[in-house]
């Protein structure tokens, strides 16, 4: 029943690369609270060989040429506590404390988050809003790739064979923000639906919004009309406006049903949770 | 099936550094259980679902049954309930449980007290709404919460009036021989 064969501890980015590429059964493990559920629900045929990425030093974070650098093995504690993230990036501190509970949230990481490319992983919105890049590291040498640019479908990514991700880059802002999410129950639980909401100011008065939607699309969604008319409008925006924009956020939602939730549901709470969202930033 | 190589392993369960050699998927709670014997962490679920494997690694609570032994480090430092029998404030926890009558069929209760005690270790005085979410991650199937929540309430009321050493780091261990 168990195709494992092997676990690698490279020491540098080369090593795991190099693994990663010459090995097609090799998957990556971080914290292991994807990869192992899969793996131990026998949802994992082909993996013949975990990578250990825990001994690559990939979990700092640094702030560097107006960058605040998370290193991807950061786990989720580690982000929500990080001072740099906490002055800065309030819709990533909240999403990333409402991932699971306590005990997954210490051995989650970031780049297990995003790499494991669910709809629904809970630090991807967030990242989104902030205008997140994503650091590759891969045979060849580096490449970056915008966050919002990175997932192709559910479980896909632009990831070429031995690729891994680095580090996340976050342009040095101070942002407000929020993260909401609707689950099964208040705490340790997928999102059926979540939102992250994202604004710094860019004039006086004015402020560059950003807002991401989780669960409702084949991959995390950017809002792109909805962040247009309030970035185009003064701060806070009038009412009016605001509706304008709910409307607009539900249009980009393209849920669908499925076991954790209903379409209808999903498309009518989006436009809820974008008013929330809206409403704990003003406060 | 593919030769499995042995994992050689070392490092520190209950203030004592063990070795060990381990198959590719081997779990620390496998690990614990099987080759220490150490059997208070439960497996209930298998999936980081209903913390009846919570044990602490590096002072930190996390499903051992998530978590790959063949990636244990030399500096990692693995407590399971055992290391913590004679520790003053998880003694406090486990009599709170009993007086509150917080246990019934205790299959939660080594992964739910694990719990407790990161609380009251890090939050000596806890809200009503931190101690439901330090215990998020650990589901019961038979108590209801609501007399586990009085057990740790009371356990954090009388660790503060006997002056219990509450936050900081954990203290050392007590020593665990196999
Ligand atoms: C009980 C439970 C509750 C959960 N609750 C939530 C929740 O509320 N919200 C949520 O979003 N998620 C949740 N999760 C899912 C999971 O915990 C997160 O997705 C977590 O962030 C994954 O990180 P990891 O380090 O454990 O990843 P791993 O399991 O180690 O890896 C996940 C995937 O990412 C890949 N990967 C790992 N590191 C890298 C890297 N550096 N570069 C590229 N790819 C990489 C792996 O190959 C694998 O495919 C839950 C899981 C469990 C078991
Ligand atoms: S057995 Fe580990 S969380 Fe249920
Ligand atoms: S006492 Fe039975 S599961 Fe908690």
């Amino acid at each position: 029943m168990d195709s494992l064969a092997r676990v690698h501890f490279p020491a540098t980015l080369s090593e795991a690369a190099a693994i990663l590429r010459a090995r097609p059964g090799a998957r990556l493990i971080a914290g292991g609270t994807d990869l192992l559920v899969k793996h131990r629900n026998g949802l994992l045929p082909e993996v013949t060989d975990f990578i250990d990425v825990t001994g690559l030093g990939l979990h700092e974070i640094v702030l560097a040429d107006g960058q605040v650098r998370i290193g991807s093995g950061c786990t989720m504690t580690a982000v929500a506590g990080h001072p740099l993230v906490r002055e800065r990036f309030p819709a990533l501190v909240q999403g990333a404390m409402q991932v699971g509970a306590f005990q997954i949230r210490n051995a989650a990481t970031l780049g297990g988050n995003v790499g494991n490319a669910s709809p629904a992983g809970d630090s991807i919105p967030p990242l989104v809003s902030l205008d997140a890049v994503a650091l590759l590291f891969g045979p060849d040498g580096r490449r970056t790739v915008p966050l919002a640019e990175f997932f192709t479908g559910p479980g896909k990514t632009v990831l070429q064979p031995g690729e891994l991700i680095e580090a996340f880059l976050l342009p040095d802002r101070r942002t407000a923000g929020a993260f909401l999410k609707l689950g099964e129950r208040r705490a340790h639980a997928i999102s059926k639906v979540s939102l992250a909401f994202s604004c710094w100011e860019s004039a006086p008065g004015r402020r560059e919004v950003r807002i991401a939607l989780g669960a409702v699309a084949p991959t995390v969604i950017r809002c792109r009309k909805a962040e247009e008319l309030l970035s185009a409008a003064p701060w806070p925006p009038p009412a009016e406006l605001v509706d304008k924009a709910r409307a607009l956020v539900v249009e980009a939602a393209r849920p669908i049903d499925d076991l954790r939730s209903q379409k209808e549901y999903r498309r009518r709470m989006t436009g809820v949770l974008f008013q929330r969202a809206l409403e704990q930033v003003r406060a | 099936m593919p030769t499995q190589e042995l994992i050689p392993i070392r490092f520190a369960l209950n203030g004592r550094t063990v070795e060990a050699r381990v198959p590719p998927g081997m779990t620390l709670l496998e690990l614990v259980r099987r080759e220490f014997r150490l059997t208070a962490a439960k497996e209930g679920c298998g999936k980081g679902e209903c913390g009846a494997c919570t044990v602490l690694l590096n002072d930190q609570p996390i499903n051992s049954c998530l978590k790959l032994a063949a990636s244990l480090r030399p500096t990692d430092r693995v407590v399971t309930l055992e290391g913590l029998a004679d520790d003053p404030l998880m003694v406090t926890i486990q009599k709170a449980y009993v007086a509150e009558g917080a246990v019934q069929c205790g299959f939660c209760i080594p992964g739910m007290v694990m719990s407790s005690y990161h609380l009251l270790r890090t939050h000596p005085q806890p809200s009503a709404a931190q101690i439901k979410e330090f215990h998020s991650g650990n589901l019961c199937r038979c108590t209801g919460y609501a007399k586990i929540e009085k057990a740790v309430a009371k356990a954090a009321a009388a660790a503060a009036t006997s002056g219990q050493p509450a936050g900081g780091p954990a203290p050392e261990p007590r020593k665990e021989t196999r």
